[in-house]
C-alpha cells in the first residue's frame, strides 16, 4: 500500500476508490515496515469509506489486524449526516480498564504475593460455566444495571460517589436503552456481573517502577514503589451479543440506505435512522453493564486484600484514578476546520485522550489533561499517560489502547510449545493465576509489541505524556 | 478422540487480532457438520465430553454464508446461554436451505470439561463458504 509520510510518527494513505477521506497511521518507521503488507492497512482504507467520516480514518500505533475495523481504529463520523458502525465499536462493547491505587508499598507485601493472587483468582470469577460473585440477576434487575451503570453498584454497596466521578462518563450512559437489548443478550450477561472474561482480559497487580511526570504522578496520588491495580475486562456476553443482533438487523437494513461498503463487518446505518438509534441505545445499555462490571471487581479486589493482608479500608487506601472504555461511539464535540461539530467518535481499541482542561475530565485532575491506561503484555510493563492538547486537534482526543498483538494465537501456541511459561514469568517477578495453560500462552509477552514502543509514538507525535510505569507482579486470567 | 483427528476436521489460520479457521468437506452437510464440531474443540477438550443427552437446532438462510454464521451463533448460544457442550454433531439438509443439527453432548461442566477459552462472536469478517470441483470449503473468524 502506498503510504505518505507526514512526520516521523504519523503515515498517510492517500485517497484512492471509495475513501472519502484519506488515512492517517501514527506508527515508528520500524513499525510502518513491518505494517506495509498488513491487511490492517486495508482495514484503515475500508473504514476511510463510511459515509459522514471527518479528516481521517486514524489508527494508533497498536493496530493490528482486527475484523471490519483494525484494531487500533478512530473515525469520527458527523452526528447529523453520518453512520454509526457496530464494527466499529466490536462485539466487547466498553471492553476498557480501571486503574486502582492503593496506600502499600511492595516492599511491605513483596512476601505474600502468592496468597494475593490466590486469594484474587478465587474473588474473581472468570464467569464462564460458574456463577458470578453476584448471583444471576432476574431480568428486569439486570435491565435496571443496563439503565444506571456503575450507578446501580454503588446502590448496592460496591461504589464511592468517588468512583462514579472517576470513571469516564461517570460510569453511566444516559441515553442507554435497556429495551434495545434482545433476550438472548440479557441471558448471555445474567450470571456474568462481576466477571473477569478470558481471552487478553486480566487483572494485573503493579508497582511503580519509573515515574516520568512526577508533577501530574503526585497530583494523582502516585509515587514509586506504590502497588496499584489494573483491571481489564469489558461487558461480556452481554455485550457480545448486543453487537451481534445489530450488526444482522443493520446489516440488512444498510442497503435501504443505499451504503455499500468494501467489508461486511463494516456494516453501517444513518445514526438518525431507526436502526441506528437502536444500536446506539443497545450499546449505550451494554456499555453500562461494562461499567458496573470493572467496578463490582473493584470492590472484589478490595476485599480479597483487605482478607488476605488482614487490613481496613483506609490501610488499604484503594482509590480509582480513573477507568476507561477503548471500544465506543461517543458524541462529542471537536472542531474541525476551525468549525465546532458534534461527532460520533468510534474508538475501536483506541482510548479517549481528552487534553487538560477538558470539561469530561474530573474536576480533581483536570487541569492535567486526562488519565490514559495502557495496559502492557503482562509480563514487561503497563503505562499511565495522559492526554495532551494535540491529541484534541489531531486525534479526536485518541491515543492508543494497549501493546498490539503481532503473533496469532495459533502461532503464539506452537511457540510456546512444551515451555513453562508460569516459571518463566516467575523468574520475570510475575506471579500469574490461569484458568488454563492455552490462555497463558496464547497472550505470552512476546505476542505483543513492546507496549513501551507504542506508547514512545504517542508521546512523540504529542498526543499523550507518560506519566508512570507500572510493573507486573501479579495476574489474574481468566 | 484426539486433538490430532480435530486437526483433520479443520485448521487454525493466522490472524493477528482473532482466531480463524479453515474446514473443507465433500458436502454441503459434512460442512456444516465440521463446523459444529471445529467449535466445540475450540470451546474445550471435546475428548472430555460425554454424549448423553441430544439437542436439536434448525437454522434457516437464504445464503449459505448467513447459515454458516447463524449456525455457529445459535451454537455459541447454546454454549454461553444454555450451558450445554456437544461431542459430535449431525447435520441434515431441509427444504428451503434449512439445517437441521442434532447435537450430542452434556451440560457443561467447568471441572471436568477443560475449557479452552472465550469465544465472544462469529464474525462476517473474510467468511468464506464455497463449492468447487474439490468439495466444499469455509473459512471463519471468531472474535475471542
Amino acid at each position: 500500500m502506498d503510504l505518505l509520510r507526514v512526520h516521523d510518527y504519523l503515515w498517510e494513505i492517500p485517497r484512492f476508490g471509495e475513501m472519502r477521506v484519506p488515512g492517517r497511521i501514527y506508527a515508528s518507521e520500524r513499525m510502518i515496515n513491518e505494517l506495509r503488507d498488513d491487511p490492517a492497512l486495508t482495514q484503515v482504507a475500508n473504514v476511510a469509506c463510511l459515509p459522514g467520516i471527518v479528516g481521517y480514518s486514524l489508527a494508533m500505533p497498536d493496530i493490528h489486524w482486527g475484523y471490519g475495523f483494525p484494531i487500533g481504529g478512530v473515525a469520527a463520523i458527523d452526528a447529523e449526516e453520518g453512520v454509526v458502525s457496530p464494527g466499529g465499536v466490536g462485539y466487547d462493547i466498553n471492553c476498557g480498564v480501571r486503574l486502582i491505587r492503593t496506600r502499600l508499598r511492595f516492599a511491605d507485601i513483596g512476601d505474600r504475593i502468592a496468597q494475593i493472587a490466590d486469594a484474587l483468582y478465587d474473588a474473581i470469577p472468570a464467569g464462564v460455566g460458574s456463577e458470578g460473585a453476584i448471583p444471576g440477576l432476574e431480568i428486569p434487575e439486570l435491565k435496571r444495571v443496563l439503565r444506571d451503570g456503575a450507578n446501580w453498584a454503588k446502590a448496592q454497596g460496591y461504589a464511592t460517589a468517588a468512583d462514579l466521578e472517576h470513571t469516564e462518563e461517570n460510569g453511566r450512559f444516559a441515553g442507554a436503552d435497556p429495551d434495545a437489548v434482545t433476550e438472548r443478550a440479557l441471558l448471555r450477561g445474567r450470571r456474568q456481573l462481576g466477571t473477569l472474561g478470558s481471552g487478553n482480559h486480566f487483572l494485573e497487580c503493579s508497582r511503580i517502577d519509573e515515574i516520568y511526570d512526577g508533577e501530574v504522578a503526585s497530583a494523582l496520588g502516585l509515587e514509586l514503589g506504590q502497588v496499584n491495580v489494573l483491571i481489564h475486562s469489558g461487558s461480556r456476553g452481554l455485550g457480545h451479543q448486543t453487537c451481534d443482533d445489530h450488526l444482522r438487523i443493520i446489516g440488512a437494513a444498510m442497503a435501504r440506505y443505499g451504503i455499500h461498503l468494501p467489508d461486511r463487518q463494516l456494516a453501517a446505518v444513518p445514526i438518525k435512522s431507526p436502526e441506528g438509534r437502536a444500536y446506539l441505545g443497545a450499546m449505550m445499555a451494554a456499555a453500562n453493564f461494562a461499567w458496573c462490571n470493572r467496578q463490582i471487581m473493584m470492590n472484589l479486589a478490595e476485599r480479597a486484600f483487605m482478607q488476605t493482608l488482614a487490613i481496613g479500608p483506609k490501610d488499604l487506601g484503594f482509590a480509582l484514578i480513573y477507568d476507561v472504555c477503548h471500544n465506543i461511539a461517543k458524541f462529542e464535540e471537536h472542531v474541525v476546520d476551525d468549525k465546532r461539530r458534534l461527532l460520533c467518535v468510534h474508538r475501536k481499541g483506541a482510548t479517549r485522550a481528552f487534553g487538560p482542561g477538558h470539561p469530561s475530565i474530573p474536576a480533581a485532575v483536570r487541569d492535567l489533561g486526562q488519565p490514559v491506561l495502557i495496559p502492557g503484555d503482562m509480563g514487561r510493563y503497563s503505562f499511565l499517560l495522559v492526554g495532551q492538547a494535540r491529541a484534541m486537534r489531531e486525534t479526536f482526543g485518541s491515543s492508543c489502547h494497549g501493546a498490539g498483538r503481532v503473533m496469532s494465537r495459533a502461532r503464539a501456541k506452537r511457540e510456546a510449545g512444551n515451555r513453562d511459561l508460569y516459571s518463566e514469568l516467575a523468574a520475570r517477578g510475575v506471579t500469574v493465576r490461569a484458568r488454563g495453560r492455552a490462555s497463558v500462552a496464547e497472550e505470552m509477552p512476546a505476542a505483543y509489541k513492546d507496549v513501551a514502543e507504542v506508547v514512545e509514538v504517542m508521546e512523540a507525535a504529542g498526543v499523550s505524556r507518560k506519566v508512570a510505569r507500572l510493573k507486573p507482579f501479579a495476574v489474574i486470567k481468566g | 478422540m484426539t486433538q490430532n483427528e480435530d486437526a483433520t476436521l479443520f485448521r487454525e489460520f493466522e490472524h493477528t487480532g482473532d482466531l480463524g479457521i479453515e474446514l473443507a468437506a465433500p458436502t454441503r452437510a459434512e460442512l456444516f457438520r465440521r463446523a459444529a464440531i471445529a467449535l466445540a474443540s475450540l470451546l474445550v477438550e471435546r475428548a472430555r465430553v460425554t454424549a448423553i443427552e441430544q439437542r436439536e437446532i434448525i437454522v434457516e438462510a437464504e445464503a449459505d454464508l448467513d447459515l454458516m454464521h447463524d449456525l455457529l451463533t445459535e451454537l455459541l448460544a447454546l454454549f454461553t446461554v444454555e450451558g450445554f457442550i456437544w461431542r459430535d454433531a449431525s447435520v441434515k439438509e431441509e427444504a428451503d436451505r434449512a439445517l437441521r443439527v442434532t447435537l450430542r453432548g452434556e451440560p457443561f461442566d467447568p471441572t471436568r470439561h477443560v475449557f479452552r477459552g472465550e469465544i465472544k462472536a462469529v464474525t462476517y469478517h473474510q467468511l468464506v463458504v464455497e463449492n468447487s470441483a474439490d468439495g466444499w470449503r469455509s473459512r471463519v473468524i471468531f472474535d475471542v
